[in-house]
């Protein structure tokens, strides 16, 4: 037992008062709770805002060169031409939206919103170890969102050289045309990576030394588990992207040559940097949707996860290969040809562990009681879509089949299955399922399932066709694919993947209903709505400053579902099993 | 919910023998080594999607089999060890499996082009591409990164005899059945050369020179070369023809760039170049 300090740090004595003011409790707060809220709505918003750039994107794609309906008048100059997106505007939504939803979007609603407000809930701590750090980490976050929006007003324009921002294109504003623009491009990702870094440590801290009583690190829940690896990863990874883009800033505005050839610097790089970042990255952003939604599954199939000990030991495998797989991003980009042959083998051994999770979920449904609530259906379907994720990256993952396939449309299908289809899917079901807990209304489960289909129908037709059109030979980042000769009969696709885009945006109304109506006339939720295990239902909702009354004692695993000889089907941590009970071990 | 993936599949699927030659909607395949690609491009198609349907019936079947019914409780299990190696050591051999015989493939894809390939040197620049062919004595200039500039557009230095006779084409025309080296450049940002009908994608990076890309076209066609890595504003429109024709049809072809060539350096003496328009260093704005 490494810790038991489980009460609130004495940051500010002010723990019992009520009038903290407006400022102090949604604005500048040490709550680890209102900050994760704080990340909720913010990354929500941008979550609408990257959406918006999707389906300007999805537009022009498929009808090109015509006027974009309502939102083409409100497009700045260096964008849209009465009210027509241009080939240089196209380049500059392409890049905002993959980072708005990298940076902005996923990592933030995964690490930040449901990070902090879980951890200390569900190892029994107070607070965070470092309250001010935290705080701290949201602002950082949230200036770091308002330079890059800024990026669309600068003389120029925004960067339009792909979230990847290869150099030297990006290096040198003779190519890119637009200095400032790409400027801050690279302060907003400096800055976001100060944010992360200070979450992650916070993260890692408070796991490490503030678990409750009881609480030994194989009794905690997998979403902490997937938390703390990851908090572990963006140690690792982010100083490194964080580098780059200071280097980045230097070679644009202070005459350095880190990547540009004329000057002795070296293109490539940048991309060894980039992608040393990227790809741990690509598994920041699913190792938490992972976690939640293995718990998500065991509390309504009234099962145990099934190999608790094998999905913890399969995401410490993903962390430490996701290291050493980045130059499968980099098979056909000028690097050494044995160098490829080698990344090819680290890269299919990843995809083991993927496979073992995978089995265990199914496992974990099987011979359930299955509840089919909305935040159940969310992470069902996030299995399945994470299954086709997966399998369609061993297409890239084998180095000949790259050669074609690179850079085509079939990548962009693949990551979004994983990323929309895995991390948002698990994003939903966890805001259906933590709902109750964080205002202490439920969300109105006939919207959540109209919701959770449509979403599933219009995700799969936005996107599944992207398929078909990668292996067309479709590249991608191009403004108008009718130009070339064999992507004249694929537009048809492109037009069914826009109106499932289309779909998925109004989609979006219906969820942002479900919220305001729920918050503000939604069922009371009691302290434990879906008969769960962990230490967050044990307590009010919402929970008090502080979280926990009294220091809570915990007992045994997460995982204690239907037990024999037991009246009712679940067996909080806090409990002692009963004397004539025995649990299995695991 | 599968249904939809179902449809699409089957649409995948179905047009492989509506089209033959072709895979999935892809363009017909019409090289020597893109033939390889397609063969593990199809063994890992339908070994992705057996698995999909494998495990997504019986995740389905279970669904519905063991949805809440009152009455019926949850088996309590924590896991089966035996389950764990046997789902582990079997993703672990076909991966492995798949990624030396992936690299197998590979390697030989990127073997040493045989001598007697045609050589030629593509150089690309916001926003087009350049040949450059070896002459009258077939051999070409080598280029010299550091000497690239507006007035030496290849970087071939003036000494260099082999590149005296060297001409240029705004197309890329090669003959089928014989084996072409591509030697990569590039002026400025990162290009790639990327034709989807002879399964081959390559960047071609600025201050280097990418000597390894080989390959044999088999039957006679054109073609569009096409950048596929984000180059700037005028990225999407950055294409050049791709004429394959008989062997006998280029040597024609070439016989009369090389005649063309020889009588522009006469009349401009000394001959560098003779250009067929001046390259844009840096953005068109």
């Amino acid at each position: 037992m490494s810790a038991i300090t489980a009460e609130p740090p004495h940051i500010e004595d002010h723990a019992h008062h009520e009038d903290v003011g407006f400022i102090r409790k949604y604005l500048w707060t040490y709550d680890h709770k209102m900050i994760g809220l704080q990340y909720l709505w913010t990354a929500l918003a941008f979550l609408f805002l990257g959406g918006g750039l999707a389906l300007l994107v999805r537009y022009q794609l498929a009808w090109p060169n015509t006027e974009v309906p309502i939102l083409g008048q409100f497009l700045p100059a260096t964008v849209a031409s009465d009210g027509a997106i241009i080939p240089g505007g196209y380049n500059m939504l392409v890049t905002m939206h993959a980072t708005v939803m990298v940076f902005f979007v996923v990592m933030p609603l995964l690490i930040g919103a449901f990070g902090n407000y879980l951890i200390p809930l569900q190892i029994g701590a107070g607070d965070m170890a470092f309250p001010l750090l935290n705080e701290l980490s949201y602002w950082l976050y949230f200036i770091s969102g308002i330079i890059l929006l800024a990026a669309f007003f600068v003389p120029g324009g925004a960067p339009g050289t792909g979230w990847t921002a290869y150099a030297p294109l990006s290096a040198v504003e003779a190519y890119n045309g637009t200095r400032m623009g790409q400027s801050l491009w690279g302060i907003a990702i400096f800055i976001n990576g100060l944010s992360s870094i200070a979450g992650a440590t916070n993260y890692i801290t408070t796991v490490v030394n503030m678990r409750a009583p009881g609480m030994s690190m194989f009794r905690m829940p997998l979403t902490i588990w997937s938390l703390f690896i990851t908090a572990i990863l963006l140690v690792l990874a982010v100083p490194v992207l964080s580098a780059a883009a200071a280097m980045l800033f230097c070679d644009l505005n202070l005459g350095t040559s880190f990547f540009k050839p004329a000057g002795g610097g070296q293109p490539l790089l940048w991309q060894h940097l980039f992608w040393f970042f990227g790809h741990p990255e690509v598994y920041i952003m699913i190792l938490p949707a992972m976690g939640m939604s293995s718990d998500i599954l065991a509390v309504f199939s009234r099962k145990p996860i099934f190999g608790y000990k094998a999905m913890v030991y399969a995401m410490v495998a993903i962390g430490f290969l996701g290291f050493i797989v980045w130059g499968h991003h980099m098979f056909v980009s000028g690097m050494n040809l044995t160098l490829s042959a080698a990344f090819g083998i680290s890269t299919m051994f990843i995809a083991v562990p993927s496979a073992i999770k995978t089995f265990n979920w199914m496992g974990t449904v099987w011979r359930g009681s299955i509840e089919f609530t909305t935040a159940m259906c969310f992470s069902l379907a996030f299995v399945s879509m994470f299954v086709i994720g997966g399998l369609s990256g061993i297409f890239m993952a084998s180095t000949p089949v790259d050669l074609f396939v690179h850079h085509t449309y079939f990548i962009v299908a693949h990551i979004h299955y994983v990323l929309f289809g895995g991390s948002i899917l698990s994003i939903f079901g966890a805001i259906y399922f933590w709902f109750p807990k964080m205002f202490g209304r439920m969300l109105n489960e006939t919207l959540g399932k109209v919701h959770f289909f449509l979403t599933l129908i219009f995700f799969n037709m936005a996107f599944f066709p992207m398929h078909n059109l990668g292996l067309g030979g479709m590249m991608r980042r191009i403004a108008d694919p009718p130009i070339y000769e064999h992507l004249k009969q694929l537009q048809p696709l492109n037009q069914i993947s826009t109106i499932g885009a289309i779909g998925l945006g109004f989609t979006t109304f219906i969820f942002i209903w479900n919220i305001i109506i729920s918050l503000r006339n939604g069922k009371k939720a009691p302290n434990n709505p879906w008969n769960a295990n962990t230490l967050e239902w044990t307590v009010a909702s919402p929970p008090g400053h502080g979280n926990f009354p009294k220091t809570p004692i915990v007992y045994h695993g997460a995982y204690e579902y239907s037990v024999p000889g037991m009246e009712k089907d679940f067996l909080p941590q806090t409990e002692k099993a009963p004397e004539h009970v025995k649990l299995e071990a695991h | 919910m599968k249904f939809l993936l179902l449809i699409f599949t089957v649409i995948a699927a179905g047009l492989v023998p509506a089209e033959a030659n072709s895979l999935y909607w892809a363009p017909p395949n019409v090289t020597v080594g893109g033939r390889q690609i397609d063969g593990i491009l199809n063994f890992i198609f339908w070994l992705t999607v057996i698995v999909f349907f494998l495990t997504q019936i019986v995740y389905v079947y279970y669904l519905i089999k063991y949805r809440r019914k009152p009455g019926v409780k949850a088996h309590y299990s924590h896991g089966n060890n035996f389950l764990e190696i046997i789902w582990t050591t079997i993703p672990v051999a076909i991966f492995l499996g798949l990624g030396i015989y992936s690299n197998r493939v590979w390697a030989d894809l990127h073997r040493t082009p045989p001598p007697d390939a045609i050589q030629v040197n593509i150089f690309s620049y916001q926003y087009g591409w350049e040949m450059r062919y070896g002459g009258a004595d077939n051999q070409l200039g080598r280029t010299d990164i550091a000497q690239i500039s507006t007035a030496s557009k290849f970087g071939v230095p003036a000494e260099d005899l082999a590149g005296k006779d060297d001409f240029t084409s705004t197309e890329l025309v090669i003959p089928y059945g014989k084996p072409v080296h591509v030697l990569l450049n590039s002026r400025d940002v990162i290009h790639s050369f990327y034709v989807p009908s002879f399964r081959l994608y390559q960047d071609a990076v600025p201050g280097r020179t990418i000597s390894w890309v080989w390959f044999e076209v088999e039957r006679a066609g054109n073609f569009e070369l096409a950048c596929s890595q984000l180059c700037g504003i005028g990225h999407y429109n950055m294409k050049a023809p791709i004429r394959v024709v008989s062997p006998e049809e280029y040597a024609v072809w070439y016989a009369g760039k090389v005649k063309a060539a020889a009588e522009a350096a006469q009349v401009e003496v000394p001959a560098n170049n003779p250009s067929e328009k001046v390259a844009k260093n840096g953005p068109a704005t």
